[in-house]
């Protein structure tokens, strides 16, 4: 085990939720491990426990048992504010439905992450159109979530994720509402950050398409690894 | 900006939200005005009256619930006593005003026209009693009932001409009215009393030892210098019909923060993924904590604006409707009830803010 250079790390993780005084293992001892430069795909079913495994990487809940570490650091470590601090300054996030706020235009979308960085606003804002024609949305600067295609929200989503700098990318089932050639449009991009800007992305999906773009497979069913490849 | 631009995202409940927000400070803000008014209205007369010191029937200390009757004889001791200068006696009663379409109850002053002590504090239109068989109304009386200099009215049998209409006299639950001390007299069927006697002094008498003497003459007296005898009608006039505008003004705070509370309550549980998902990307408490109080503040803010564009017109359609109604905003009670919106501010965040801290970031995987 070598902490100090994984992006995010887990050892042993078991993860249990209880309700109504019943317990459900989500994960059972699970070691999975995220380094930097490298693109780590999770396959598995729904309820395998892929997004659970996502949300310990990302320090919003901690193991049942067993250790979490982000950027080499575990967990319990952190203190609340310098988790808050290290996910939106060196975390990157693409959600299942992109989870793009509504009652902002897509460029507020991105300069709120950067905000949440600590990224001072005259550059933030230079930066964040800089984000924008990337993915060529940049004449969708002022349009609003709901008015745009299921594509150019997915684009608006990656541009939020790496606005602010991060290192680690977290995508839970970054294509699961785009058609094929949209989709694969993303993980390439991602792909290209993993080799040319030295990012971490760990993926969550079941689209085993995007398996020849990642440097690791791993195959999660009930709550555990099987298989890695 | 993410405050500003939720609100506005819905702007028509935004809308919706700010008038009902000053609905209730117009509430507050009316109470207030009439609490000012009548606590001014009432003792205005009192206020306004420059007797040095005022002598009444032992055991009464004021004019508004407190029953004086004096003989007139007491007047001719009263006037030689050293250092006194001049009196002004003055029979209140209340009386009913048969008018050409209505009664009405007012508090008749009967003084003496010849030296204008203890009469209106102000006359607004027309003139001052020249006559047995004049009366002048408070302004808002008559406005109430459509009197007009010149009308003619019926007291106690006798026809009387409204010579003027004064300002300063409104009580709120009743109004003065002013005849002649001769009038008065006549009207109560006891030409010898009076209810009180006001007291001029000589320029550097001594209004405490003059008191003292005064009260000497008999056990029957009582005597206030002018600031005493005006604090105990206030102390009357609050422990009247004021302190239930208080407590209508305090329900109304409550009514305020309950409302703010609900609407804000209503607004984090319908942005509660966009807090999930602000949360999960790195926003602290703080953040999400200060949105929901930004939005608090431009709710109520907006609110406040309102009701201080509506407060003028209202009053004045208040004045319009209802003119006995005394009404009197001022700066003041616009500031004093801006701090009172801050604090309900605060509260109502409360228990939005507990809910805010049960969203967590970890729901946006979901």
């Amino acid at each position: 085990m070598n902490n100090t250079l994984s992006s995010a790390e887990l050892v042993e993780v078991t993860k249990i939720f209880s309700r109504s005084g019943k317990e459900t293992v989500a994960l059972d001892n699970v070691s999975f491990r995220v380094n930097p430069r490298e693109l780590v795909l999770l396959l598995g079913p729904s309820g395998s426990g892929k997004t659970t495994l996502l949300t310990l990487l990302a320090g919003l809940q901690e193991p049942t048992r067993g250790e979490a570490y982000i950027f080499g650091k575990r967990v319990q470590d952190y203190s609340p504010t310098a988790l808050q601090k290290t996910r939106a300054a060196r975390m990157g996030f693409i959600f299942q439905n992109f989870c793009l706020l509504d009652s902002l235009n897509v460029l507020d979308n991105v300069l709120l992450v950067m905000h949440f960085a600590g990224i001072p606003k005259t550059s933030a804002r230079k930066h964040a159109a800089e984000c924008l024609e990337k993915f060529g949305i940049g004449h969708l600067t002022h349009a609003y979530p709901p008015t745009l295609s299921q594509g150019e929200k997915q684009r608006v989503a990656v541009a939020r994720a790496i606005a602010n700098g991060a290192q680690l990318i977290i995508a839970d089932e970054p294509t699961g509402s785009l058609a094929t050639q949209q989709g694969m449009m993303i993980i390439e991009f991602l792909h290209n950050g993993v080799k040319e800007d030295g990012l971490s992305v760990v993926i969550a999906s079941h689209d085993e398409r995007i398996t020849k773009f990642a440097d690791r497979v791993h195959h999660l069913q009930d709550g555990r690894l099987i298989e890695q490849v | 900006m993410y405050a500003l631009k939720t609100l506005l995202n819905q702007y028509l409940r935004f809308i919706i939200t700010a008038f009902g927000v000053s609905l209730c400070l117009l509430m507050m803000f009316f109470l207030f005005a009439i609490y000012h008014g009548v606590s001014e209205g009432t003792v205005r007369y009192i206020r306004e009256n420059d007797a040095d010191l005022w002598v009444l029937q032992r055991n009464a200390a004021n004019l508004l619930r407190n029953t004086s009757i004096l003989t007139t004889s007491y007047g001719n001791q009263i006037s030689d006593v050293k250092g006194v200068n001049s009196i002004a006696p003055i029979l209140f009663f209340t009386a009913m005003l048969i008018l050409p379409d209505n009664a009405a109850s007012v508090y008749l002053a009967g003084y003496d026209p010849q030296t204008g002590k203890g009469g209106p504090p102000e006359i607004i239109e027309g003139d001052t009693l020249s006559r047995d068989d004049q009366i002048i109304l408070d302004y808002a009386f008559a406005a109430k009932y459509k009197m007009h200099i010149g009308d003619k009215l019926i007291v106690k049998d006798d026809t009387l001409v409204v010579a003027g209409l004064s300002g300063g006299t409104n009580m709120f639950v009743i109004q003065f009215a002013f005849i002649t001390l001769s009038k008065a007299r006549d009207m109560i069927g006891f030409p010898g009393i009076v209810s009180c006697y006001q007291v001029f002094l000589k320029p550097g008498a001594d209004g405490d030892s003059v008191a003292e003497e005064i009260k000497s003459l008999s056990r029957n007296l009582t005597v206030f210098d002018r600031v005493t005898f005006l604090n105990n009608n206030i102390h009357e006039a609050e422990t009247g019909v004021l302190p239930m505008l208080y407590v209508i003004g305090v329900l109304g705070g409550i009514v305020l923060t309950a409302l703010l509370s609900l609407i804000l309550s209503v607004y984090v549980l319908e942005q509660q993924k966009d807090y999930a998902i602000m949360k999960a990307l790195g926003a602290s408490d703080g953040f999400v904590s200060g949105i929901i109080i930004k939005q608090s503040l431009i709710l109520a803010g907006s609110g406040l604006i309102i009701a201080v564009l509506l407060l003028e017109p209202m009053l004045k359609a208040i004045e319009k409707f209802s003119p006995t109604m005394s009404v009197h905003s001022s700066v003041n009670q616009v500031m004093i009830i801006s701090v009172a919106l801050l604090v309900i501010i605060l509260l109502s965040s409360i228990l939005p803010l507990f809910r805010q801290r049960r969203i967590y970031p970890i729901e946006v995987f979901r």
